[in-house]
């Protein structure tokens, strides 16, 4: 019963999950045809202000990128082209995008990879202490630090950081050397600042929601019950309260790496110069380099949209009690 | 003189309509007035919203605001962050009469340090072809000091908090508006309408909201009001879901049947059972997304994407990092200024939201 269920379900969420990825693509696509200017135009001034004819480089440019083929065509193509991974070129980086994004990827993964763990760590152990000790003076303090930590906003925090210790008290570069080997001390040192940046937030964000998950469930009556029975305190908190509270953190935790975590990555990466997708975006649009904004958008919704699948799948399978219907 | 009001009270249906058409009509003139600032709709539309849905039931609920308005008190940071918000206002409001202006380059003035604060300069002299060092103090005249252009800093700071103000309240009115009304519709209606509803909203919300908002501004190209705008127009997802979810409940409950059993058309029940209901809970929403739609325009603005016409937080803290290793303070202030404005509404929010509902975690 409950097999064939978990089975229809999965097979309704990956549905669901084709059309959210029509949709992210759709809505490009619309964005970037009803917007303003062509994709074509900064490559035009360039070409013009050589002297080439106008009239016949618009022509070329709108062969080369199908601007000339009927809209259908055109969103068609589009689908088909980001579905096969061509991505399209990147004339200010003068390679394919998908080039760009495989040389790439990696900064923001390290940096996203990082934070996540300390701020998973951290956030959790705090958020489980300052619940166990409700309304303690440690509680009070870390629900105040965590207010601080939701507020901060990361790119100043980033820029404070570069400041004392950078500028002012010289420990680290302030700008992220690419010259520095991946796997290496030295990339591990200077990841530090953008780490703490990026981290600090999610931080206090996981505080909260351990401290509010386990509240809910520090008072229900299995927990008295585990207590009657004479548990140690150590095994009511880790295995009756914790695990039922894990859950939704885990939903919560991935929900948040799509709404705040890839937006301050972006951020973080501006603040201190790492190449990574966000950066590489924000080359771009100083460059009007309409394809590899494009992708960075779609493909950051595109994974969003993989982990919450994999997040409602897991936790479906995972806890029994669960049934959407 | 009141019987002709009643009158005209019930040939359009009601004293909450006349007062509804009589602002418009008030509305409709103000705006005739400055047709040429943009914001200047979106102020309306907000404006009568706002009056309909919060002012009247509020107004008409005195005793229960004032004692929800004991319960918000008890929370000291929740007051505190309420000061801090009020002085903001009046800082966006009258501070632009005292201070210069804030796109006034001068520069003999820059790079001043804040008053009390002394800083040594490097400058050439041309005639012995060398570095002198001299000691620069801040001044009286420019009390948070100058960047390298020699712009006043309070004057930058005073018309960012115009903007973040305006940007917040505006675009988190139209968030929040658009949110209630999909998330109530949704639940009301259920069956398809609500599964295309909710699909709509997935994939929206599947954009991280930034990155979305970058490529929006970057197609369109930024200007304060289209910000706003677009910032309202993505940012409703969360509200759907939580209204949907407080509406579904209510959907059920006997005296929407009730209303619906006497004949209410759906959108009578909408508007008149199922918004008000929701009241608390959107209050509570709009205040803990203010936050979050500040420091998407700061960001934007600090990425290089904001208006270039207005002096925003973002703008100058971009403008303060780039001279980091001679003015400081330039990255320091408007940073600060967005930290504690942020800080304020969620303190806010945590408060009123304690007092509504104790044991609600939103």
């Amino acid at each position: 019963m409950r097999k064939t269920w978990l089975r229809d379900y999965i097979i309704k969420r990956l549905f669901y999950a084709v059309i959210i990825t029509w949709g992210i693509l759709t809505i490009t696509f619309i964005l970037v045809r009803v917007g303003p200017t062509s994709p074509a135009d900064k490559y035009l001034a360039n070409l013009a202000a050589r002297g080439e004819n106008p009239a016949q480089v618009t022509a070329a440019i709108e062969a080369r990128y199908g601007l000339d083929k009927p809209i259908y065509e055109q969103y068609a193509n589009y689908l088909g082209n980001l579905v096969r991974g061509d991505w399209g070129w990147s004339f200010s980086t003068s390679m394919p995008v998908i080039e760009l994004v495989k040389t790439h990827w990696i900064y923001s993964f390290q940096l996203i990879l990082f934070s996540t763990i300390l701020a998973a760590l951290v956030g959790i152990l705090i958020g489980i202490y300052s619940a166990v000790r409700q309304y303690s003076k440690t509680d009070y303090i870390a629900t105040f630090f965590s207010f601080i930590g939701i507020s901060i906003p990361n790119f100043w925090l980033g820029v404070m950081l570069i400041l004392l210790f950078s500028v002012k008290l010289g420990l680290f570069k302030t700008y992220y050397d690419t010259g520095i080997p991946l796997f290496s001390l030295a990339n591990l040192k200077q990841l530090i600042l953008p780490v703490l940046t990026l981290a600090i937030g999610m931080m206090a964000g996981y505080t909260r929601y351990t401290r509010s998950a386990m509240l809910d469930n520090l008072g229900k009556d299995f927990v008295r019950t585990a207590r009657a029975k004479g548990l140690p305190e150590r095994v009511v908190i880790g295995k009756h309260v914790f695990r039922n509270a894990v859950l939704p953190l885990v939903t919560i935790i991935m929900f948040d790496l799509g709404s705040i975590v890839f937006g301050g990555a972006y951020l973080t990466e501006i603040v201190f110069g790492i190449p990574g997708l966000g950066r590489i975006s924000f080359n771009a649009i100083f460059a009007d380099d309409y394809a590899v904004v494009v992708v960075v958008t779609v493909i950051s919704a595109f994974l969003i949209l993989l982990i919450n699948l994999a997040t409602d799948i897991a936790y479906a399978y995972l806890d029994p009690r669960i049934r959407y219907d | 003189m009141t019987k002709g009001i009643k009158k005209l009270a019930r040939v359009v249906g009601g004293m909450k309509n006349l007062v509804f058409i009589l602002l418009a009509v008030l509305w409709g003139l103000t705006l005739l007035l400055r047709l040429f600032e943009p914001l200047g709709y979106l102020y309306l539309a907000l404006g009568i919203v706002f009056l309909i849905y919060v002012v009247w039931p509020l107004y008409n609920s005195r005793r229960l605001v004032g004692y929800y308005w004991q319960r918000v008190k008890r929370n000291r940071l929740a007051v505190l962050g309420l000061a801090f918000i009020l002085f903001l206002i009046l800082l966006a409001v009258f501070g632009p009469i005292f201070t210069p202006d804030p796109t006034a380059a001068n520069f003999e003035q820059k790079n001043l340090p804040p008053v009390g604060f002394t800083t040594s300069e490097s400058i050439y002299n041309p005639q012995t072809a060398q570095f002198n060092t001299r000691l620069v103090n801040g001044t009286r005249e420019h009390p948070l000091g100058t960047d390298n252009k020699g712009r006043d800093l309070l004057a930058m700071i005073i018309s960012g908090a115009r903007v973040s103000l305006q940007v917040g309240l505006l675009a988190t009115g139209i968030a929040v508006a658009l949110g209630t009304l999909i998330g109530v519709v949704s639940a009301y209606l259920g069956g398809k309408m609500d599964n295309i509803l909710m699909r709509l909203t997935d994939i929206v919300m599947t954009f991280p909201f930034f990155l979305l908002l970058v490529f929006i501004v970057f197609i369109f190209g930024p200007s304060l009001a289209f910000i706003v705008l677009i910032i309202g127009l993505t940012g409703w997802t969360g509200v759907a879901r939580l209204i949907r979810s407080e509406a579904l409940s209510l959907r059920t409950r006997e005296f929407v049947l009730a209303s619906k059993a006497l004949g209410a058309s759906d959108g009578r029940i909408i508007l008149a059972h199922l918004v008000p209901n929701v009241i608390s809970l959107i209050i509570v929403i709009a205040t803990l997304s203010i936050p979050g739609v500040i420091m998407a325009e700061a960001a934007l603005s600090f990425i290089g994407l904001g208006d270039p016409a207005v002096t925003s937080w973002g703008m100058v803290l971009r403008a303060g990092q780039q001279s980091l290793d001679t003015s400081w303070w330039v990255a320091v202030a408007p940073g600060a200024m967005l930290f504690f404005t942020v800080l304020a509404f969620n303190f806010v929010g945590d408060g009123l939201r304690d007092a509504f509902d104790p044991r609600s975690n939103i």
